[in-house]
């Protein structure tokens, strides 16, 4: 038996990589393909400039996505980072109004935003509510509470030829936007947090086991806490940057966010099981959902049945991850050692 | 009992050389039972003899490997629960399988609920049910959702709604485990007036006490086979527990290994430790000692180690553990103060079963810690999979393997092993070696050995008597949540420690009285082995 042990152990698997590319490999090939077949019927789509603008578009939502992935992952889900962001940018915008610098007022809406989400979170972990419930409820305060502010109007900054905007709305190497960049290098960051970080193995590890996880000394409040704080946050960081881009904030904008925020994530192949989740997969989702909508308009499709279709490949999607994890079930049932 | 049963020479039912094997875990290994009619027929034996195996097996939840089971004589195959129902075999499990939300009439009537044109019809449900509810003394509200009720309540719901199918066998496993005194006193007479009316029994426990206020006949298993079966009248409780404990398989217990220098100093004191399950416990360990905690479901020892993890709240009483300091007020400083807890359930409180060994590993050297480097390193986690799978020989084919695709003892052993890591200085094992096979169990008491020897304070509790007289140095017994006795040295046996669970009836080790008093001496103790 000890012979048996040793010398399985001397020829160790393929690390990580055997068990989790595939998801995303999945989804980028998925991308890869549906680019090609509107390429091949329309080959302007696949003009960089094309590419680029509906990177710019996915930005600010697939910020949004990426700290999702992280709410997944804890089996919880945040409704409310549509508003978090438009009262983000709408906190933003006003103190630029205020004559404050641009710089420091959107340093101040990432704290801001960082500040509802420890709302959410306080709330969610001293009721023990689930974070769906309470951000059913602090979904509708702050879409209120930011209609109250910018009396139900855009706010538009004064100044815009300042560093800040500049900055923004300027082009990496004259071609690839600033936020776009950001959304890139935020992804990667969180990428390695989850994977590589403390509180990204918590998060894994309380969305596996929630009680196994408190008993091995994790605490799961603090997790919760946590993650809700870093949505906020992100979500704060997607409305400052969006007002330094667009110069404005419309009163609806971010109104519609949650439904395709949380269908990125899905997409992407964060199971909804928590315990595990892909920011690299959440990026391709987002990406995924923007060239289906750009697509349509490109064979002439009416706008508007992009919301059918975004939801048809979420139904996909879920019904991909059932067969996935059916079928690793089985896989695990025949490989258990009797006895 | 004989009269009754003459009519029918032939037992109700009857078991043949029954077997059951889960892998390499023998359930049942030769079986013999036979039943007759309209008798009370206990079932008794330690954990782990097959009791539970056995009912399963009649009531079709389980298929036997081999061996024939007799109904009036006829051999006949019970493959599933439905098939056993249409024999008329209706078995009330431990566990309630109860829906709480719904009604209790929408309970007795599950899946077979009387209709009216189509419609269910409450009406009917409540004129078929009334005489019986009556008759179990069940005097509620039976449109009020079952979570109203007490536990009792629930229960005999549970055991009207198999009644309600009229069964020629009724199999109560362990019926009575979450009924108080009174409740149990209900049950009993309802058990009674059933036999009365010439229904059959079998009836499975290990409270002797019960077993012998209302048996006919008692049959005693032990590793998966009958030892014995008898009269109740012609048994006595020594007896009893003489064929439950049978020869001990010594060889099982690694010896006692060398005590470490230097750390004998350490040591955990209790004192008169109380919340709501515990009363006013005292006791002290040391380093070195491995003291075991035994009592039966309910007794208060799950409960006395949780709050010794910081889990569960005390009210009034002092705790001082090696550091100097307190309790810790939750599981996170528990582990960060070097108290771990290996809990009795590790599938839903141990591990994280859709990852894997390495993730698990790492529970707590990564997740409980506080301070030092923000980052989880793959590689430093890989070493400590890699460490505790050549230490604990945990059977795997790479540390990347998912927890769920290990067998119940290696999973043990990761569980284990994810607290060596962090090197702790108390140990609270709870049940660690339930529903793990011998070859398994054999290395977990080495590893409790060598927790002990190196300095470890070692507090194990287990539901298998073998096992704590085996490994521990001194046994705490605790019932109805107070602190029923110790014993330790020569005490150590088998029928002293059986005795003291089932009844509290030794002195408690704190008194001056005599320290060994057996009421109905049951011979004189073994030593050590």
């Amino acid at each position: 038996m000890k012979d048996e042990t040793m010398s399985q152990q001397t020829a160790p698997r393929a690390p990580e990589a055997r068990r989790r590319l595939p998801d995303e490999i999945g989804v980028i090939v998925a991308l890869a393909v549906m680019m090609t077949v509107i390429g091949v019927a329309r080959p302007r789509f696949l003009n960089p400039l094309n590419l680029l603008t509906i990177l710019g578009h996915t930005t600010f939502l697939g910020m949004l996505a990426v700290g999702m992935v992280f709410l997944l992952a804890i089996r919880e889900i945040d409704l409310s980072v549509g508003w978090i962001f438009n009262f983000s940018a709408v906190f933003t915008a006003l103190l630029m109004v205020a004559h404050i610098d641009p710089w420091i007022c959107a340093v101040a809406g990432v704290i801001f935003g960082a500040g509802l989400g420890l709302l959410n979170g306080v709330l969610v972990t001293t009721l023990r509510l689930p974070a769906i419930i309470v951000t059913l409820g602090t979904f509708s305060m702050f879409q209120g509470l930011s209609l109250v502010v910018n009396n139900s109007r855009a706010v538009v900054p004064p100044g815009q030829d300042s560093s800040y905007f500049n900055a923004i709305s300027a082009k990496l190497f004259g071609v690839l936007p600033v936020p776009a960049v950001v959304f890139l290098v935020l992804a990667v960051a969180m990428h390695l947090v989850l994977h590589r970080s403390r509180f990204g193995y918590r998060v894994q590890a309380v969305g596996s086991n929630p009680e196994a996880a408190e008993l091995a000394g994790i605490s799961n409040a603090m997790v919760r806490l946590q993650t809700l704080v870093l949505m906020g946050a992100i979500c704060g960081l997607s409305g400052a940057m969006y007002v330094g881009f667009r110069g404005a904030i419309d009163p609806n904008e971010g109104s519609d966010f949650v439904l395709m925020v949380v269908a990125a994530v899905i997409i992407g192949g964060t199971p909804l099981s928590g315990g595990a989740g892909t920011v690299i997969g959440a990026v391709i989702g987002t990406l995924i959902i923007q060239v289906i909508s750009s697509g349509l308009i490109f064979f002439g499709i009416d706008a508007t049945w992009s919301t059918f279709v975004t939801g048809a490949v979420i139904v996909l999607a879920v019904s991909l991850d059932q067969i996935v994890k059916y079928q690793r079930t089985r896989r695990a049932r025949r490989a258990r050692p009797s006895g | 009992m004989a009269a009754r049963s003459a009519p029918h020479p032939t037992p109700l039912i009857e078991v043949r050389g029954l077997a059951k094997r889960y892998g390499g875990v023998v359930a049942l290994d030769n079986m013999n039972l036979a039943v007759e009619r309209g008798t009370i027929h206990a079932v008794v034996g330690e954990n782990g003899a097959g009791k539970s195996t056995l009912m399963k097996a009649l009531a079709g939840a389980v298929r036997p490997d081999s061996g024939t089971i007799l109904l009036d004589g006829q051999a006949i195959a019970i493959d599933s629960p439905n098939a056993a129902r249409k024999r008329g075999i209706g078995i009330v499990y431990q566990e309630l399988s109860l829906f709480p939300q719904r009604s209790v009439l929408a309970n007795l009537f599950v899946n077979r609920e009387p209709t009216r044109g189509g419609f269910v019809s409450v009406a009917a449900m409540e004129a078929r049910s009334r005489d019986l509810l009556d008759q179990l003394g069940l005097h509620v509200d039976v449109h009020a959702p079952v979570s109203r009720l007490s536990i009792g309540e629930q229960q005999l719901v549970e055991l009207c709604r198999v009644l309600l199918e009229d069964p020629r066998l009724l199999i109560l496993d362990e019926p009575n485990s979450a009924l108080n005194k009174r409740e149990t006193e209900r049950l009993f007479t309802v058990l009674q007036r059933l036999r009365a009316r010439g229904n059959t029994m079998l009836y499975v426990s290990h409270r002797l006490e019960e077993v012998f206020a209302i048996s006919d006949r008692v049959t005693i298993t032990r590793n998966g086979r009958d030892v014995l079966t008898k009269d109740r009248t012609a048994l006595t409780i020594p007896e009893v527990i003489e064929g439950m404990i049978g020869v001990q398989h010594d060889v099982l217990f690694p010896p006692p290994l060398p005590h470490r220098a230097g750390q004998a100093g350490a040591r955990i004191a209790v004192e008169n430790l109380s919340n709501d399950t515990l009363r006013d416990i005292s006791f002290t360990a040391r380093a070195g000692e491995v003291v075991g905690l035994a009592g039966l479901e309910g007794s208060g020892v799950s409960n006395l180690l949780a709050v010794l993890f910081g889990t569960e709240a005390a009210r009034s009483g002092r705790v001082t553990y090696p550091d100097a300091r307190g309790l810790p007020k939750h599981p996170a400083e528990a582990a960060r103060r070097g108290v771990c807890l290996v809990p009795a359930d590790r599938r839903r409180n141990g591990l994280m079963l859709d990852k894997s060994i390495l993730f698990n590993i790492s529970q707590v050297a990564v997740g409980a810690g506080r301070g030092g480097s923000p980052w989880f390193s793959q590689s430093r986690a890989l070493e400590r999979a890699n460490r505790q799978i050549a230490a604990l020989r945990i059977k795997a084919r790479s540390p990347y393997s998912l927890a769920n695709e290990l067998s119940g003892g290696n999973q043990q052993k990761v569980v284990i092993g994810k607290w060596l890591e962090i090197g702790p200085r108390v140990f609270l094992l709870d049940d660690p070696t339930r529903g793990v096979d011998v070859g398994a169990k054999r290395e977990i008491y080495g590893l409790i050995r060598q927790m002990s020897a190196d300095g470890g304070i070692v507090l194990f509790s287990s539901t298998e008597l073998p096992e704590l007289i085996g490994l521990c140095d001194r046994i705490l017994v605790l019932y109805q949540g107070r602190l029923a006795g110790e014993l330790s040295g020569a005490q150590l046996d088998s029928r002293t420690l059986l005795h003291l669970i089932n009844t509290a009836e030794l002195p408690s080790a704190r008194d001056s009285g005599p320290e060994f008093a057996v009421p109905g001496a049951i011979g004189v103790p073994e030593g050590r082995p």
